[in-house]
């Protein structure tokens, strides 16, 4: 089953039965960039650029398209995913042993997804919550979703994504009681304040290189550029958006102090049905993060299955237990954040060194070989 | 078969492991809606307001009382006195005796803004006088903190004081160049609790009281939207003015030295006239006068800040937002040489059903 003679492919295409339409790439590339970061980038941009960090985040959101553009050009070049693509550059034993990197980053990336949102509701909610459990539970309902195919996968990102859309609305209290002046004047820092903030801010939108992996689970991937695109944009302009309404409620010297600003602002919100609208939020926001932790773990596992020839099934099991063991450890907020650094510095390097780099040296190659 | 078995562990899961984390339930606790801090001696006096709902659905209140040096400390002394837990995701309004005000309140504040549970709409208000003795009051048939919130609330919907609560406080205290300012409040007697004024601050310390007669003007210069009240007295005798609508421009006309112009646009109805009937051309006059009436009481107002070295209307961070790599440390020093011009436009649109 394995080798079908076309040289690049170390498996056969994806049948068509177990693909998803071009326009659920972006669901899946939205779900998985929007994560624990929304919930606290704010505070981090303003450190550079202050008020100015918006600009950050649009421009941050724009090379993005780049990015994309070359890992669509990537998979096509090679007609299969990214492990097909280091397998023809750097031959098997090489290639693969790159690809094993791949495991490794996205357990420590789905550990550090559910060790952020233990965190918060240990924070918000309940003091004496044991991560154990808590993860074990929400590991369990990952490893269910991924049992059920990517196509499930993708259709978590799809629910995870549209159900909490109305928690959108919910910063329109805060407009209330923000001050636009506080944006003012514009562009009082310089240049390159504003691509260090700009840095910072492409750390939270992370996560678009998930396309790498799921390329050939696209029906008529060529259809579905249009979408990802569309989708890239949209999550630029919620996070836009998302930065100038809290620069417009936090004065800078509050937004120092606010770790999850994004949270705090719905402090201000009272329904009178609802006396603290935090819990409603943060309930929600453990949705928002299971397609995160979905998707982790399926290309975890689909990464295995494909260098080790171990079924998904099996595979998913022992990571998620490697992801129990890591949340379970991360007790602190310290270890939490030199976690979160870590896998930030990691996905940047990929997303911005690794890739452009892969494309070319798949470029020349493939010069070398025509001739 | 398989996918029978996941989903019976799942349900277990549910279970046994629902009961895992703390519960409040809303019966056994005390819902801490009011919280006052005071001073006694060198120790802070902290007291906490909670409702106590009677069998026959009225209200009555209760109030512990401790003393501590840290406000956390406050809080375990007085659940010490407390047969169920104080919890504090429903609380209202914070009271602070005037000289705890007087000494600084952004540490007491921090431990609000540190804790999840505590709301951002939390009104806070200085009390002249202690904190405490207005929770021992009695007002209304909706519980203490009930006539409190609303009472303020109103007041900052519908009159002349200006809207505050935690948050506006916390962002105005934090905003480089604005000072904060809050509600005062005096008990009264036992069944009421009057509003006497605004507390203005330097930083985070109160340093001047406004008086309440000149709410109306200090509102029109940091709030956006006004309905309040105000007395006209010209030639023709007094008469009350309610504004519906205010249009307000501010602009940096020159740098050295500073000078603002603010441009106050007040759309109104005359709700009160002491003479019968309401001559030709009077509305006019007395448009006239309620304008000249803002621009000298609000320049006044200014002046007299300018001189205290506070700076409750904002004009620093105003200077700010038009300025360029603004430095904060010269304008300590310009703002004492700040120039004010103010200019009012009035317009009366209705009279009542009356001529």
């Amino acid at each position: 089953m394995n080798k079908e003679g076309r040289g690049v492919m170390i498996q056969g295409p994806v049948q068509e039965r177990l693909q998803i339409s071009p326009f659920m790439a972006a669901y899946v590339i939205i779900s998985m960039q929007i994560g624990i970061g929304v919930l606290g980038f704010q505070r981090i941009i303003a450190k550079d650029a202050g008020t100015d960090a918006w600009i950050s985040v649009i421009g941050a959101g724009l090379t993005i398209h780049i990015i994309v553009w070359i890992m669509y050009k990537i998979c096509e070049t090679v007609n299969g995913d990214v492990l097909d693509a280091n397998v023809y550059l750097f031959g098997k034993i090489i290639g693969n042993s790159i690809n094993t990197l791949f495991i490794f980053y996205y357990t420590v990336t789905c550990a550090a997804v559910l060790g952020g949102l233990f965190e918060i509701i240990r924070t918000w909610m309940f003091q004496s919550l044991s991560s154990f459990w808590f993860a074990a539970v929400y590991l369990l309902l990952g490893i269910y979703i991924v049992y059920g195919g990517f196509r499930t996968v993708a259709g978590i990102s799809f629910f995870g994504l549209v159900i909490p859309f109305y928690l959108l609305f919910s910063f329109g209290f805060a407009l209330q009681y923000g001050d636009f002046t506080n944006l003012l004047p514009l562009f009082d820092h310089s240049f390159i304040q504003l691509v260090k903030s700009g840095y910072h801010m492409s750390l939270s939108y992370l996560g678009y290189g998930i396309l790498l992996f799921f390329y050939p689970f696209i029906k008529k991937p060529e259809q579905s550029k249009k979408f990802v695109h569309i989708g890239l944009l949209a999550t630029t302009f919620i996070y836009a958006a998302l930065a100038v309404i809290t620069f417009a409620y936090f004065p800078l010297g509050l937004l120092e102090k606010s770790i999850w600003a994004t949270l705090e602002m719905w402090k201000i919100v009272r329904l009178p049905i609802l006396e603290r609208f935090e819990y409603l939020g943060i309930a929600n926001w453990a949705l928002i993060l299971l397609p995160n932790i979905a998707l982790s773990l399926w290309v975890a596992s689909r990464v295995t299955k494909r260098i080790f020839h171990i079924s998904q099934k099996k595979s998913v099991i022992f990571i998620a237990l490697a992801c129990l063991i890591i949340v379970v450890l991360i007790s602190t907020r310290e270890r939490l954040n030199v976690l979160f650094d870590y896998t930030a510095l990691v996905g940047f390097a990929l997303a911005y060194v690794y890739t452009p780099l892969l494309y070319f040296s798949l470029l020349i190659k493939k010069k070398v070989k025509a001739k | 078969m398989k996918k029978s078995h996941f989903i019976v562990a799942v349900l277990f899961c549910m279970t046994i492991l629902s009961g895992c984390v703390d519960r409040k339930v809303i019966d056994d606790v005390n819902i801490a809606t009011g919280i006052g801090i005071d001073k006694s001696g060198n120790q802070f006096l902290g007291s906490i307001m909670i409702p106590v709902f009677k069998p026959d659905k009225s209200f009555g209140n209760f109030t512990f009382v401790s003393k501590g040096n840290v406000i956390r400390d406050l809080v375990s002394e007085m659940q010490k006195k407390a047969s169920q837990p104080i919890v504090s995701g429903s609380l209202d309004i914070a009271l602070f005796g005037e000289d705890v005000a007087r000494e600084g309140l952004i540490k007491t504040l921090d431990v609000f803004l540190r804790d999840p549970s505590v709301g951002a709409r939390v009104q806070l208000a200085v009390v002249d006088g202690k904190a405490v003795d207005i929770f021992k009051g009695r007002y209304g048939d909706r519980g203490n903190s009930q006539y409190l919130t609303q009472l303020l609330e109103h007041n900052m919907n519908q009159q002349n004081l200006p809207i505050t609560n935690l948050h506006r406080f916390l962002a105005n205290f934090y905003k480089r160049g604005q000072d904060p300012y809050l509600p005062m409040l005096k008990k009264s007697n036992h069944n009421l609790v009057t509003i006497t004024g605004l507390a203005l601050f330097k930083d985070e310390k109160v340093v001047d009281i406004l008086h309440e007669n000149k709410m109306f003007y200090f509102k029109l210069l940091v709030d956006n939207h006004i309905l309040g009240v105000v007395k006209v007295k010209e030639a023709h005798g007094e008469s009350t003015v309610k504004s519906i609508g205010l249009k307000k421009k501010m602009r940096l006309i020159r740098r050295d030295p500073y000078t603002f112009s603010i441009k106050i646009k007040l759309k109104g109805d005359l709700t009160e006239h002491q003479e019968r009937m309401l001559k030709e051309g009077e509305i006019r006059k007395v448009e006239k006068q309620l304008a000249k009436q803002i621009a000298r009481e609000c320049k006044m107002l200014i002046e007299d800040f300018q001189r205290k070295g506070i700076d409750p209307v904002g004009f620093g961070h105003f200077a700010k937002s038009r300025t360029r790599s603004f430095d904060f440390k010269k304008w300590n020093t310009e703002y004492k040489n700040a120039k004010f011009k103010v200019s009012a436009d009035v317009h009366l649109i209705g009279h009542g059903v009356v001529e």
